[in-house]
């Protein structure tokens, strides 16, 4: 009998991967809720995510902590995402615009989401398969995010601020309507 | 055409002679083989060996690793690399199963950086292994010690580092356009592997430098995220080799953060030329570490202030976080070098130019080699 050819290729076997990953349930509306940024600290995502927590405030009288990423190429540890869970109602996080950073956005995402905190995670336009791929290894296929165009570190303060303005619907309704919940 | 032509041709055509039990495999079935690989999605573009388990035993055996061991982790994405998959992944990469020692303390030392551990396989700069052996596993393997030390055209040197390719895109999952983002890549990715000239280098080999030892065979590893020339044939002067070093180096194009590191590959010449000058490793390391660099202004006129901004970037780059006083000053000199570590040198290539590669390193080295295991 011939001998098999062998296959290279690994299995996914450390706790990062999920089989399904529950999704939080959506909050009714914003009014009143802790919003928790975290900020990736690549070029412009603070004034992003600061303008989004502005626009928030402003809207929906939200009150806002922030906290900047450790490491932007790798999800966030453990413990941190413990005390986001319990010190936010719902998160925003981003901006995913490079290959680490993109899956590890999404990744931060679905994984506050399976402790129970809603998240809007933004990526832009040239990283949509990495952040798709990296949900589903996480075992949230089909996550939603919101998609901002790519670049992003080269834009102005006033062209941030308007990018932030363009998205923010997108990022409320992540945040609240029941179908973005995945069910 | 006639019929007599055509008769004509085929008797011209060399008939293979027929032979009892031919030695030769049969390229048929290899080329099903090669082309179920590719259909498995296994290939980085090239043919692989089909590896049969007989292959892969050879392989497993010299070594005293269990097969069963895990010899690195890609937490972000779940993945781990055991040995058994290195060596699937080195008999694919078309290794004979006594590099596999090799190939295992070239993982090892590569996945000591930072950088690979981090992102840096996922990374849109698509950044190269550079591997570095030293040791007397050179000669004993056949690596090339001489001309054209970034290939190709040697077994050793070519399928040691295409197997690290082979285990981060099977082993690991990081697949082109998913979660491999290289926006183009650097040119000779997973196909770099330098055996150090030891015999024509007058200093201590880089294995000695990451602690190894000198005379022990061992790996250095490190991610590059591009590289260039210094030739320079002409200057009889030491310090002018290394002002035009100094030069190089301090190309604004690809500096992304407040500090970067290189490593030098320097050819034999320029090497001999600085050590018959008086000058250590350290020496050059120390020379190029103060000089390196460019004005905050010169930054600023390249459109990249940010580089040398105080409130600069991801934390644990240097000024992270402090966005405070006053703006630096044009003319003030902005270093880009962290220290001697950030700085390796080797000797690599022929005796017949004076021709030398800046590399410039994604993250820092980590400073240590390992030793290639022998089985006891």
């Amino acid at each position: 009998m011939p001998n098999a050819i062998l296959d290279p290729t690994g299995t996914v076997t450390t706790s990062a991967a999920q089989p399904a990953a529950a999704r939080a349930p959506r909050r009714a509306s914003l009014n009143g809720a802790r919003v928790g940024l975290l900020i990736n600290t690549k070029t412009n995502a603070r004034p992003f995510l600061d303008e989004v927590g502005r626009l928030l405030t402003e809207r929906y009288g939200v009150t806002v902590t922030r906290r900047t990423k450790t490491n932007f190429a790798v999800p966030e540890p453990e413990d941190i995402i413990k005390e986001m869970a319990q010190e936010s109602d719902v998160v925003v996080t981003g901006v995913g615009d490079c290959g680490s950073c993109s899956a590890a956005a999404a990744a931060d995402g679905v994984v506050l989401e399976a402790a129970g905190v809603p998240v809007a995670v933004i990526v832009t336009d040239s990283f949509r398969a990495t952040a798709d791929a990296m949900a589903s290894l996480r075992g949230a296929p089909g996550y939603r995010y919101a998609v901002t165009a790519h670049p992003v570190a080269v834009l102005a303060e006033d062209q941030v601020k308007a990018r932030a303005a363009q998205v923010l619907d997108h990022v409320v309704a992540l945040l609240t309507q029941p179908g973005n919940a995945g069910e | 055409m006639t019929a007599d032509n055509a008769v004509g041709a085929a008797a011209a055509a060399p008939t293979p002679a027929p032979t009892l039990a031919s030695a030769a495999p049969d390229p048929d079935e290899a080329q099903r083989a090669i082309e179920y690989c590719y259909e498995q999605g296994w290939s980085d573009g090239l043919p692989l060996v089909p590896a049969s388990k007989p292959l892969v035993d050879q392989f497993l055996a010299t070594t005293d690793k269990d097969p069963g061991e895990i010899i690195g982790s890609l937490e972000q994405v779940g993945r781990d690399c055991t040995v058994y998959l290195a060596a699937v992944n080195a008999a694919m990469a078309g290794c004979r199963p006594e590099y596999f020692p090799v190939v295992l303390a070239a993982f090892e030392a590569l996945m000591r950086e930072r950088a690979a551990r981090g992102g840096g396989f996922q990374s849109t700069s698509g950044p190269a292994p550079l591997i570095v052996v030293n040791g007397p596993v050179r000669q004993q393997l056949g690596f090339n010690t001489a001309g054209g030390a970034f290939g190709p055209g040697f077994r050793p040197n070519m399928t040691i580092p295409r197997a690290i390719g082979l285990m981060v895109r099977n082993a690991f999952g990081i697949h082109p356009h998913v979660f491999e983002q290289a926006t183009q890549g650097v040119p000779g990715r997973w196909s770099i592997c330098i055996a150090e000239n030891e015999e024509e280098s007058p200093w201590e080999p880089l294995a000695a430098n990451g602690g190894a030892g000198g005379g022990v065979s061992a790996v250095s590893a490190t991610l590059t995220r591009t590289m260039e020339f210094v030739d320079n044939r002409h200057a009889p002067n030491p310090e002018d080799v290394l002002r035009d070093f100094q030069d190089t180096i301090s190309r604004i194009g690809s500096q992304i953060f407040p500090k970067s590191a290189v490593a030098l590959v320097l050819c034999p010449e320029h090497a001999q030329m600085f050590a018959s000058a008086g000058l250590s490793k350290a020496d050059v390391q120390n020379w190029l570490l103060e000089r390196s660099g460019r004005t905050v202004g010169e930054f600023r006129r390249a459109g990249k202030a940010e580089v040398t901004s105080r409130r600069f970037g991801p934390p644990g780059a240097a000024g992270a976080g402090h966005d405070d006083g006053p703006p630096r000053a044009d003319e003030e000199f902005h270093p880009i070098l962290n220290g001697p570590q950030s700085i390796p040198i080797v000797v690599a290539g022929a005796k017949n130019a004076a021709i030398s590669m800046v590399v410039r390193i994604f993250g820092e080295w980590s400073g240590t080699s390992v030793p290639v295991g022998e089985k006891k």
